[in-house]
């Protein structure tokens, strides 16, 4: 009932992007020529080898590096083309982020990072770590609500990672190898935990991946070689989410 | 962002690196301290300085002196005074004049039997003696004709003629030391001039004048003021005049003055006050060609001490900045994971800015603290170290000279500038970090 939209415009889309960078005298280019949609409420898998340019391609996303050449629209808005305040504020209001090293800081406790999104708001702090920890709950963290990062396993601060991309309802989540430092077990949870997220806020989930097994929960793979998108394809034995 | 989370990181963040925040703050306080007591030392030296000068007469007073040779129109007169009455910044004046005579003498008691062979006699505007700086010991103000002040100590020159002579004077100068080695005040004079009646006996060669005076009020004694306000009298310039006239036999002269004293509102009038006086033709002496190079060499002493420990804060400042390159450093991952959470930039430049800021704070204000420990501590030991001690040391005193002076402006400043180092060493960093990229917290370890 939650899949993705397919009628409607695309949240995402990639006209023509291109990407190179100086290295010494001679240009590398990372991203050939990209173009992409991306509708609204898909999980869409961005797959591909090391060097294949799928992480390039995920910063021309987030809007983390501004492409050589093309544009990128999320939601209708060019966001290669904001400035670092007008960026600030999109990603506030529209992008949440999942890392493959949890990136939690360090001397904050599992509750106060999760409210930090809605910090930079501007929510006052009692509203905000509420949330905070209604979210952890759900995540299976209410034990660990007060600990701090190094207090908690790799799969724990993961959790706590992905309540924090989803705390401020974003439009977009973008999951950089989210499972890259975690077993095969808490593997499965983690991607459990995402999608059932993305169905039931109706959230598009771009993921980022080498692994083929993580694809498997995709609506759509992109498969990346040398800067090029040589496969697009939807996903036919797209594999349900376990309920987390 | 909200001011109060800001302000929470940026507590937690100096919280972290407790040690580090620690040296850090503590460089800043000595640089503070350093400041404050150098200049509180400036302070109590000028201090010092001032009331040395004003021990040696009233650094508001300008003295007006007849002009050599003075025949022509330039005059010390009432139009003169006039004048000088109109210059911004003058209080209160009173013309001066001394009683010449070949002799004056004094009778007082029953049966004159005190007789004073020599005394002073000054006129002066009595109105506005206390505003030139005389002082009344007891008594009043002079109201109607023949009534005097005497000076404090002119009892002492009378002497007793029922005693033998050689033994029927009491020299208030006999210096006499009790068993601790104090001296011992001078026993009492024969009698209380104020209770009764002076005769005074002018002689000159145009003949012999006996008045009779009332003495009203006693004048304490003040060197820079003249010998009347020891062993004389003072008249109401008018009183005077007569007498004057009387002594002299010349009648119908407009009154011309030896001497003029002017009272200037502060400090800061006596130099144009003066300056314009001496346009106007007169010589005048004032403190100020003596108290003007003492301040600037007082000023200069206190630049030099303010300019060490200037330097001690301005380390200080390096170390503030050391310590925010370094922490900026080591947090550069979290600040791309901040931006990329959406935090504004100019968020994150006001995160660091009060950080930095926050040191030069804590640390001003601990300086301050101690630095006001030092100047007690330095005080006693000047004052003697002891508990009655304590208070003069703190607020200072009427006779206390205190060493080092720290008024509440040079708190202020210390603490203000100690903030204004930090964010000004701050500054620099705070932009270091505002130009990390989002990207670093993707980057891979």
């Amino acid at each position: 009932m939650n899949g993705p939209d397919l009628r409607s415009r695309p949240i995402i889309e990639v006209k023509n992007v291109r990407k190179e960078y100086p290295i010494g005298d001679e240009t590398v280019v990372a991203l050939k020529r990209i173009n992409l949609n991306v509708s609204r409420g898909e999980i869409c898998c961005i797959f591909g080898t090391s060097g294949s340019g799928k992480s390039t391609l995920l910063n021309q996303l987030a809007g983390m590096e501004k492409p050589t050449r093309g544009e990128v629209r999320i939601g209708g808005v060019p966001i290669s083309r904001l400035n670092e305040n007008q960026l600030a504020a999109f990603r506030q209001q529209h992008l949440g982020f999942v890392f493959q090293s949890y990136n939690l800081l360090p001397n904050l406790t599992a509750t106060e990072n999760v409210a930090l999104p809605l910090m930079f708001r501007g929510v006052p702090k009692a509203q905000r770590e509420a949330a905070a920890r209604k979210l952890l709950t759900r995540v299976g963290l209410s034990h660990r609500l007060d600990h701090f990062p190094w207090q908690m396993s790799g799969g724990q601060q993961q959790r706590a990672g992905i309540a924090r991309a989803f705390i401020a309802r974003p439009d977009v989540v973008f999951a950089d190898e989210p499972t890259g430092n975690l077993d095969s077990k808490t593997t499965v949870e983690i991607m459990d935990m995402i999608c059932t997220f993305a169905r039931d806020y109706h959230q598009t989930i771009i993921l980022v991946t080498h692994d083929p097994e993580m694809a498997a929960y995709a609506h759509r793979i992109v498969t990346l070689i040398d800067g090029e998108i040589v496969r697009n394809e939807i996903n036919q034995k797209e594999r349900p989410p376990h309920e987390a | 962002m909200k001011r109060k989370d800001m302000l929470r990181i940026c507590l937690q963040n100096l919280m972290r690196r407790k040690s580090r925040t620690f040296l850090t703050v503590l460089g800043v306080l000595i640089g503070c301290c350093s400041i404050v007591i150098m200049v509180s030392l400036g302070i109590g030296m000028k201090e010092a300085q001032e009331r040395t000068l004003s021990q040696m007469g009233d650094l508001t007073i300008i003295t007006v002196n007849a002009p050599q040779g003075g025949r022509g129109k330039v005059k010390l007169d009432d139009p003169l005074l006039r004048r000088i009455r109109g210059i911004p910044g003058v209080e209160a004046l009173t013309p001066k004049q001394g009683l010449e005579a070949d002799s004056i003498s004094l009778i007082a008691g029953a049966g004159r039997r005190y007789v004073a062979d020599w005394t002073s006699v000054v006129g002066v505007d009595t109105n506005a003696l206390e505003q030139v700086g005389y002082r009344l010991v007891e008594g009043t103000l002079p109201k109607r004709e023949g009534e005097v002040l005497i000076g404090q100590y002119l009892a002492y020159s009378f002497k007793d003629t029922l005693r033998p002579e050689g033994r029927n004077m009491i020299d208030r100068w006999s210096a006499e030391f009790d068993d601790s080695g104090k001296p011992v005040d001078p026993p009492p004079p024969y009698f209380d001039p104020l209770k009764g009646q002076l005769t005074m006996v002018v002689e000159t060669q145009n003949g012999k004048v006996t008045i009779p005076l009332t003495p009203v009020g006693v004048v304490k004694e003040d060197y820079s003021k003249g010998s009347e306000t020891s062993e004389g009298l003072l008249f109401n310039m008018p009183d005077l005049q007569k007498l004057m006239e009387k002594v002299q036999g010349k009648k119908g002269r407009k009154p011309a003055y030896e001497s003029v004293m002017v009272k200037v509102k502060g400090i800061e009038q006596v130099e144009p006050v003066e300056q314009e006086i001496k346009t106007m033709g007169y010589p005048t002496e004032s403190m100020e060609s003596i108290r003007k190079p003492m301040e600037k060499e007082a000023r200069q002493k206190q630049l030099m001490l303010g300019g060490l420990g200037a330097i001690s804060l301005f380390v200080a400042a390096l170390g503030i900045t050391n310590t925010m390159i370094m922490s900026i450093s080591e947090r550069t991952r979290e600040i791309g994971i901040m931006k990329s959470l959406g935090c504004y930039v100019s968020d994150i430049r006001i995160m660091f800015l009060s950080e930095a800021g926050a040191i030069g704070l804590i640390g001003g204000l601990i300086g301050c603290v101690i630095s006001f420990g030092a100047m007690i501590a330095i005080n006693l030991v000047s004052l003697g170290p002891s508990l009655e001690n304590v208070i003069p040391a703190i607020v200072g005193g009427e006779s206390v000279t205190r060493v080092s002076i720290i008024p509440p402006w040079l708190l202020l400043f210390a603490i203000l500038f100690s903030v204004l180092i930090g964010l000004g060493s701050g500054y620099y960093p705070a932009n270091k970090a505002v130009r990390i990229p989002a990207l670093e917290a993707i980057k891979s370890e």
